[in-house]
């Protein structure tokens, strides 16, 4: 798992605390995945090809359709589209979440207020809601931003509100104790004391935000990396359906491992005594 | 009240000397909510607690477990507020938290997201002083407690012993009038004990500083303190008040331990302890 090596590298750069793990098992760690990735295409590059092209592509036919693509300047148009949507509906996802969660953490009444509503929604597969969604936003992009704003941000909110709810009464105490005002004690203690809960809501909606976009790119106006799966599955050239699928599949890979090195980044005493 | 002299005490025999903490007439009743949440029941803590911590002074509340005192400490901390009675510090009444009062907490209880330097600097950020005088200071106190070298470490790097010295170094940062501390020395294991418990008497001579320190060590309140305040339990309140004979130069704990005195003293706050009527 990368969080090992991220530990690994972490306790590194610590000299106090006796690093756990040496590199050399890290390292053997690598290269048993680097022969399990190499075997698995190539069983699949061999297999694939036996197979009838309408139902399975192979990786070298993919990387060919991926060449021709991106040499079309389609691939980059789609995947800009994409990302338009992607990241401005998640960082407005992030915003509201994580404000919300914390006036709801910290104050009971609106923890009361909203609680049932919050438990509610996130419970619902929201996708269901998208006729409604196009409905009240038509087919353009406030639709998508809509429908990627309201997967990711209850992830966002329900961790952020766990946190502060988290925080330690001592550390709250210590706040009292040194003769904080309020605003003091949420700046100064109990927002650093959640950043790593958020980090996690973050974390988690960044899976749902991708979610929300490709949802958002198949039932409202077709476009982006979406769009591109439609077509080429609709003229059944199945190796340039797969380009934009591995697209989708290396942002959450790309984002979620960002996240991740942020949320030890900004809380490396959370990782020092686990496992 | 009453209040026994073993020994002529050097202290007490300064008559100018000044009342730094004034507690009086302290009571403080908790209410328990059943689980059903309908009915409550009342635990009276405290009952008309009082007494005085003079300037210098290194003052010791003791008492069996679930006797108050770390109630006590709180409230005159501002953490809890009192239902009647009054607390003055220098003369002036203290209803909630302050820099007049520092604070060590049972945990060391530090910010996991700033260093050592950083913790320190807390009260100091609190109360708007610029980021370069309080580094400084702060240094300064980390020096003064022995952790000069490890000022730029996090907490989660340094052992409990010395991230309970940075929570002293914290409570001492705001220059408080006194300082109060709660069992801060409880949760360590014995070495590390006994070495901050010299450290806190040498602190304590360089800085001058007045001290309210709440245990359940009999033998870490009579090797810290000017007097001892036994408290009984169910309500707290004051059992017996003990000046301690050994003012100014203290041998080492373990040296202590074989004095006859010492001993005497010993077994007198014990029998007051353990003669508390255990009822309720």
């Amino acid at each position: 798992m990368t969080s090992n090596t991220l530990i690994g590298g972490a306790v590194a750069a610590d000299d106090l605390i006796e690093d756990l793990e040496p590199g050399a098992p890290v390292k053997r760690y690598w290269l048993v995945r680097l022969v399990s990735i190499v075997a698995v295409l190539a069983i699949w590059e061999v297999a694939g090809r036996q197979v009838n092209p309408l139902f399975m592509a192979y990786p070298s036919d993919i990387v060919h359709a991926a060449y021709r693509m991106i040499a079309s300047g389609e691939l980059l148009a789609a995947f800009l589209d994409s990302m338009k949507t992607l990241t401005l509906g998640f960082i407005l996802a992030c915003v509201a979440g994580v404000a919300l969660g914390l006036l709801i953490g910290r104050y009971r009444y609106v923890d009361a207020a909203t609680d049932w509503l919050v438990n509610a929604l996130y419970a619902t597969p929201l996708v269901a809601i998208t006729p409604l969604v196009i409905l009240w936003f038509g087919l353009g992009f406030p639709a998508k931003l809509f429908i990627v704003f309201i997967l990711a941000v209850f992830p966002v909110l329900i961790n952020t509100a766990s946190g502060v709810r988290n925080v330690a009464s001592q550390l709250i105490d210590v706040g009292t104790a040194f003769a904080a005002t309020e605003r003091q004690i949420f700046g100064k203690i109990i927002l650093p004391a959640a950043l790593p809960f958020m980090m996690t809501g973050i974390r988690l909606g960044i899976g749902r935000a991708i979610i929300g976009m490709v949802v958002a790119e198949f039932f409202t106006a077709i476009n982006g990396l979406g769009a591109l799966i439609i077509k080429y599955g609709n003229q059944f050239e199945t190796a340039a359906m797969f380009v934009p699928i591995l697209c989708l599949m290396l942002m959450g890979v790309v984002y979620t491992t960002i996240a991740l090195r942020f949320e030890h980044w900004v809380a490396p005493w959370r990782f020092t005594d686990d496992e | 009240m009453n209040q026994i002299v073993l020994k002529e005490d050097v202290m007490n025999a300064n008559p100018a000397q000044k009342v730094k903490l004034a507690v009086s007439g302290i009571c403080k009743t908790f209410r328990i909510r059943n689980a059903n949440g309908q009915q409550s029941s009342f635990l009276p803590v405290l009952r008309d607690v009082g007494f005085d911590v003079y300037e210098n002074e290194v003052v010791s509340l003791i008492g069996e477990s679930g006797c108050g005192k770390t109630t006590l400490l709180r409230t005159i901390q501002g953490l809890i507020r009192h239902d009647s009675g009054t607390i003055k510090v220098d003369g002036q009444e203290v209803k909630s938290a302050g820099r007049d009062r520092g604070f060590v907490f049972q945990q060391p209880s530090l910010l996991p997201w700033r260093t050592a330097r950083e913790n320190v600097e807390f009260g100091l950020e609190l109360q708007g002083m610029a980021a370069g005088e309080r580094a400084e200071r702060a240094r300064k106190l980390l020096a003064l407690v022995g952790l000069g070298h490890a000022a730029e470490q996090f907490p989660h790097q340094l052992s409990g012993g010395m991230q309970q010295r940075i929570g002293l170094a914290r409570a001492l940062a705001i220059d408080p009038t006194i300082l109060l501390m709660d069992e801060p020395f409880s949760a360590l294991d014995a070495q590390t004990r006994e070495v901050l418990q010299k450290e806190l008497l040498r602190i304590q001579a360089q800085t001058r500083k007045t001290i309210l320190f709440v245990t359940h060590d009999l033998d870490e309140a009579i090797y810290l303190s000017h007097r001892i305040i036994v408290l009984a339990a169910k309500p707290g309140r004051v059992k017996e008040v003990i000046t301690l004979p050994f003012a100014g130069e203290r041998p080492e704990l373990p040296v202590m331990r074989g004095d006859p005195e010492f001993q005497a003293i010993r077994a007198h706050i014990w029998d007051l302890i353990r003669s508390a009527p255990a009822n309720s």
